[in-house]
């Protein structure tokens, strides 16, 4: 239950979720098999309470977006509607991550999963994130609405997701960062990368669909969906309070938290006290 | 254009239907149908067709 609000919680705050899931349990001594069906399973549902919690959140902009995108199939353009804009924003947005995701999320998990190399990503997010303020505190040019996102920078904002793969890397704190040089407001770019991950999260936990109901996992079918709805819970509490955070604050304090929280278990883990 | 998004959806078509039956292995890391790949490459052969519908000017209003 604790991963459940774990996920919750660290797949919208931009401290990475992938890279707690690996930490945490080696800080507090817990012997996770990922490769277990009914660990597999388990992490399906969460993803799901996720994606539905992100939903829920986001009902009114969903429904008005996939009106918008249907209105412009049906008429064969798109008009000036911030809506229709806003929706194939959102599909230029998740086919690179799409595309990524399925050539590389195998490769990739096998490769970076040990500790130290997390400790190391977690880090290396939180320099991604003091860069992204710097530059844009140096900024000279007015905010751009997520209105006036031109195709590329969305494009360049979904393709930024990407690198949340590399776990210790934050989706959400990469996308608002590519948001953030793109031009727009902390309060656009976190509300385009929760939109973002609506797509991302479900679609990947929709196609990872079938593990939740094979046979080995259902020894796990309670706990599962307790999971589910907890990490639902949370993640939606979590959109709530960073929708209002990013009003009028930015990424620096993730990014102590990920340096502190990085450093602390790269020294540990070389050290040889966590595997 | 519309050729060429012709072209994107019908070869996303075929690779979606590769992958699902296992003929296609590019970039797979394990034998046998690949039916996440396929999906993407679905959805990603219908975008090649709402492009399509974007380029041509079929709907586009008519003058009266």
């Amino acid at each position: 239950m604790l991963l459940a609000v774990l996920q919750g919680v660290s797949e919208l705050f931009p401290i990475s979720s992938l890279g707690h899931t690996v930490l945490l349990p080696a800080l507090l001594g817990w012997r996770i098999d990922r490769s277990d069906p009914t660990f597999l399973a388990f992490v399906v549902a969460l993803h799901l309470g996720t994606a539905l919690a992100l939903l829920l959140f986001y009902r009114s902009d969903w429904s008005r977006i996939v009106a918008g995108l249907w209105r412009s199939v049906a008429r064969g353009r798109i008009e000036d509607d911030p809506d229709e804009r806003l929706g194939w924003l959102l599909v230029a947005g998740t086919i690179p991550l799409a595309l990524v995701g399925v050539f590389l999320e195998e490769p990739v998990k096998r490769f970076f999963g040990s500790a130290t190399l997390v400790a190391g990503f977690l880090i290396l997010n939180a320099f991604v994130m003091f860069l992204g303020e710097r530059l844009k505190r140096a900024e000279r040019n007015a905010d751009v609405t997520l209105g006036a996102l031109s195709y590329r920078s969305g494009v360049g904002v979904g393709l930024s997701q990407a690198l949340a793969l590399l776990p210790g890397i934050s989706r959400s704190g990469s996308s608002i960062v590519a948001g953030l040089l793109a031009g727009l407001d902390h309060e656009d770019a976190a509300r385009f990368s929760f939109l973002l991950a609506t797509p991302a999260i479900g679609a990947a936990s929709v196609l990872e669909l079938p593990r939740l109901f094979a046979p080995a996992a259902h020894g796990v079918l309670i706990e599962s969906i307790v999971g589910g709805a907890l990490a639902a819970v949370t993640a939606y509490a979590s959109v709530a309070f960073l929708t209002r955070y990013f009003r009028s604050n930015d990424l620096r304090p993730f990014g102590w938290y990920c340096l502190a929280f990085g450093a602390l278990c790269l020294v540990l883990s070389v050290t040889k006290v966590i595997a | 254009m519309k050729i060429l998004a012709l072209v994107v959806a019908i070869v996303c078509f075929a690779l979606c239907i590769g992958y699902a039956s296992g003929v296609v292995q590019f970039a797979a890391h394990t034998p046998g149908p690949h039916y996440k790949h396929a999906v993407v490459f679905a959805v990603l052969g219908v975008l090649g067709l709402v492009w399509m519908r974007f380029q041509s000017g079929a709907s586009a209003p008519t003058a009266r």
